[in-house]
């Protein structure tokens, strides 16, 4: 079995963390290679994760837009909730996958700024929500 | 650590100080931050011996501020008797060390506690909880005119207050915004439809009042308030609102700054400051605590990306920092919807 790119990265983590570091005399680079260490970590765990983050929230955006599109006033609006809802993505590269997601993201911005000016309150619930979600799916854990 | 840092350095106090045998020895860089670089080092002059801090500007500064208001700040509130560092020398051109830096006393045998660390002060949770809620009553409380910080950057009318720290942050933003972020958007709009009462005084805003900027020894004293680049003025309760952001609570919310329950430190705060906290206000001003550091680690994350200050804490502030304000504006304004 090869290692994956995380268990190498893991790896990496743990030995700048439990053995070199340590051993460095200099106490700001042992601070810094600390750091370095736990941002590793992080890549690690994104590694595994960090598609299907942004392939959930991208599928989730335009789920919201399709369910909130009909009830938009504003045509050119509901024409670009419409197509966006419409798109798929492609490929699971990660440059390819933040791209789309800027795309709905400014969409996203588009529409809820719209909601807040008609006071439709469980369109605005409903936003807040899947904000939340997208919040929860991006959160790093330390541990 | 360079040669030619200490003997520059040692050139420059000798000056300053009027001491011609100074020398600067165990110069050593030490972690202070991202937004400037900071350095401990042993002065011996006169048949005796000074630890000094030298904080000089980074090639590429984090948040631009102003560079003599954090020096100004300690002499401040040094003459006012809070626990800040002594301020030593301050120098604004760049024909010593290349960049603006200033020298400091360097507070001896105390700590930094990581904010991190699930419980970083331990058995001293209560005692340093008790005066780091006071102390910041103590900085809402003084007078700038008083402290002679009359000309700080800020707002100089109260009900103004908000809208120049709103905007302040939201330019931060609009310009470094390297994908859209619409939680920060939501929350920045929900500030400007719902603003706070006038502030009930203008004061000098530490800027950055925190758990993780202050240093306190193994009694469990609180030996010196750091990092006040961003000191500006502006309304008392912004420092509140920044201090109890869930952020810096060590993962336990009820307990900011990861010191006592809320509403003990937030009365301390109202003793020492003779002002009040009106909870709505204080809302409002946790809100905009969290879309500020949004902007912080916005910034944060534009400088590590564009390799203009590749220390990793701005890549760690561009990551989990700023996930983990996202998820607190997510929470709090989704529930009022």
């Amino acid at each position: 079995m090869k290692p994956e790119a995380g268990d190498i990265l893991g790896t990496a983590a743990d030995q700048l963390m439990g053995q070199i570091a340590p051993n460095l005399n200099v106490h700001y680079l042992q601070g810094s290679l600390a750091v370095q260490a736990l941002l590793l970590k992080f890549a690690a765990r994104e590694y595994e994760r960090g598609a299907d983050i942004r392939f959930a929230e991208n599928a989730d955006m335009r789920a919201l837009f399709a369910e909130l599109a009909p009830n938009i006033g504003d045509a050119g609006l509901r024409a670009q909730l419409m197509a966006a809802a419409a798109t798929k993505d492609t490929s699971l590269a990660i440059s390819a996958l933040n791209a789309a997601n800027a795309e709905l993201r400014r969409l996203l911005i588009a529409l809820q700024i719209h909601i807040e000016d008609t006071g439709d309150s469980a369109a605005q619930k409903r936003i807040w929500e899947a904000l939340n979600t997208m919040a929860s799916r991006r959160v790093v854990s330390l541990f | 650590m360079s040669d030619a840092l200490s003997l520059a350095l040692a050139e420059y106090l000798a000056k300053k100080l009027q001491a011609r045998d100074l020398t600067v020895h165990d110069l050593a860089r030490i972690p202070g931050g991202a937004s400037r670089e900071t350095y401990r080092f042993i002065a011996r002059y006169g048949g005796r011996e000074r630890r000094l801090i030298l904080r000089r500007d980074p090639t590429a500064s984090l948040i631009e501020t102003e560079r003599s208001t954090e020096y100004r700040a300690y002499e401040a509130f040094h003459k006012l008797g809070l626990p800040v560092p002594e301020p030593i020398a301050l120098e604004l051109g760049v024909s010593a060390l290349e960049r603006p830096f200033f020298v400091m006393a360097e507070v001896e045998n105390a700590f930094v506690g990581s904010i991190l660390a699930p419980d970083p002060y331990g058995a001293h949770r209560d005692k340093i909880g008790q005066q780091f809620w006071s102390n910041l009553g103590r900085i809402a409380g003084a007078d700038p005119d008083a402290l002679g910080l009359a000309d700080f950057e800020g707002a100089k009318d109260v009900g103004n207050c908000w809208r120049h720290e709103l905007a302040r942050w939201e330019k931060v933003i609009d310009e470094d915004e390297g994908e859209p972020e619409p939680i920060a958007r939501a929350a920045i709009r929900w500030l400007k439809r719902n603003p706070p009462p006038p502030a009930q005084k203008i004061v000098v805003v530490h800027g950055d009042y925190r758990s993780g900027n202050f240093l306190y020894d193994l009694n469990g004293d609180i030996r010196a308030i750091l990092d006040w680049e961003m000191a500006h003025l502006g309304d008392p309760l912004e420092d509140l609102g920044w201090a109890l952001d869930p952020l810096w609570a060590h993962h336990d919310p009820s307990r900011p700054a990861g010191t006592i329950p809320r509403a003990e430190a937030i009365a301390l705060w109202e003793q020492a400051s003779e002002l009040k906290a009106d909870p709505a206000a204080l809302f409002w001003w946790e809100i905009f605590a969290s879309v500020k550091g949004c902007a912080i680690w916005i910034s944060a994350a534009h400088e590590y990306a564009t390799h203009r200050n590749d220390d990793p804490v701005n890549a760690f502030s561009g990551w989990y920092c700023l996930a983990y304000h996202n998820k607190v504006l997510a929470e709090r304004l989704g529930a009022l919807a």
